[in-house]
């Protein structure tokens, strides 16, 4: 969706957006918002992995709103071209968010790491105490 | 002054019986727990068997995960001190019977048994050992020897065997490895761990034998990467900060806490 909006923009390199691509860039992010709020409503999707979203499709219907923006960023990072820097900003964007993910990804392999931990503990705990009542070990596998 | 001897094993069900055999004719008194590591194999029934305690992870963790849910067992049941060998065959029971020695005299917080540190005039190795003495391969040689400097360089302490996984360690070890303890990279970034926390660690000449079956996992490459990955472990964990207390920190935070 994303690049649908960004070839949108690449087509006028002096971004000199028509009426007719604001509204398309912003039916385009309200979609994309809406599309958010069913994955919540469906349970597909946690509330808190979607604020970051929610930001994304906040920032394309901005751009969309109010054409002097991107502009004015872009002038900013002293980039003479505004594709340029609508370009980096995105993929500085994704990079920080596949980073995210990334980080998230390994607090929860320790988490399951520990759990596993955790259960394997205990069926060990359970065999030494049958042994230790004179039970036969245990011989239960997974 | 109980003792728990763990073996994590993982698709070792032709060697483990043996070992764990082993094991408890040299050290009677001891508690043999298996951590077996998601075994596809008969290893959990095997160990089970042959008289050990079994801890089956549901699926296969790595030998840092494997390692760490020993030292949990061993905190949470309340023994005095641990000891671990691999369940392969290569470290003779006799051996890590020697380690738990010089914890329980309280030489030494962790005691590493090193297959290449010389013997001293008091340390000749332990009775009664037969089998072809342990004889590395080149790119094993290679990595011991970067590891080597590179850890000695990080603790400012001399270690031969950086990935010896025959250790003997008491009650202050087993919290810090219980909470931190790398699934990646076990036993070089936990000797780094252990002096940064000033754990009194010593290293102990010992004999290890040629591996019965299966073949070492190493190849040229996988070593380069082996090494490479052992590099970013160690150069990180020179600028962790210090834990003042076990189990505060770590990437489980509250949850990994001891309950």
């Amino acid at each position: 969706m994303t690049t649908v909006a960004l070839l949108i923009a690449a087509q006028d390199p002096k971004v000199h957006l028509t009426s007719q691509t604001r509204i398309l860039a912003a039916a385009i992010a309200l979609a994309f918002m809406l599309m958010i709020l069913e994955l919540i409503r469906r349970d597909r999707l946690q509330e808190r992995y979607s604020v970051v979203w929610f930001v994304a499709g906040l920032g394309m219907l901005a751009g969309a709103a109010f054409p002097g923006l991107l502009a004015g960023v872009a002038d900013l990072m002293g980039v003479r071209d505004t594709n340029v820097a609508l370009f980096s900003i995105i993929l500085l964007l994704l990079l920080g968010l596949a980073l995210n993910f990334s980080v998230i990804m390994s607090r929860q392999a320790a988490q399951i790491t520990r759990l596993a931990q955790e259960r394997a503990l205990e069926k060990a705990r359970e065999q030494a105490k049958s042994a230790e009542n004179g039970g036969e070990p245990e011989r239960e596998r997974l | 002054m109980s003792t728990l001897v763990f073996i994590p094993a993982w698709n070792e069900a032709d060697a483990v019986a043996a070992v764990i055999a082993d094991v408890r004719e040299r050290l009677p008194d001891a508690d043999v727990l298996v951590i077996d590591d998601g075994s596809i194999d008969e290893t959990a029934a095997s160990a089970a068997g042959a008289g050990a305690t079994v801890a089956s992870l549901p699926f296969n963790q790595g030998l840092g995960a494997a390692l760490q849910t020993g030292y949990l067992y061993a905190l949470r049941e309340g023994y005095d001190f641990c000891a671990h060998l691999d369940a392969d065959g290569q470290h003779p029971p006799a051996e890590v019977a020697r380690l738990l020695e010089h914890v329980r005299a309280d030489r030494a917080d962790l005691v590493i048994g090193s297959r290449y540190r010389e013997p001293g005039a008091d340390d000749g190795g332990a009775d009664g050992v037969t089998g072809d003495d342990y004889k590395p391969t080149i790119s094993r040689r290679i990595g011991t020897s970067v590891f080597r400097f590179f850890l000695t360089l990080a603790t400012r302490q001399r270690f031969t065997d950086t990935t010896s996984g025959m250790r003997a360690a008491n009650r202050r070890v087993m919290a810090l490895f219980s909470e931190n303890y790398s699934p990646d990279f076990a036993e070089i970034e936990s000797l780094q761990l252990a002096v940064r926390q000033g754990l009194r660690v010593e290293e102990v000449p010992v004999r290890m034998l040629e591996r019965v079956g299966g073949s070492s996992f190493l190849t040229p490459v996988r070593s380069a990467f082996f090494i490479f990955k052992g590099m970013i472990v160690l150069l990180v964990g020179q600028f962790r900060p210090r834990r003042a207390e076990p189990g505060k920190s770590g990437p489980l935070g509250k949850a990994g806490a001891e309950r």
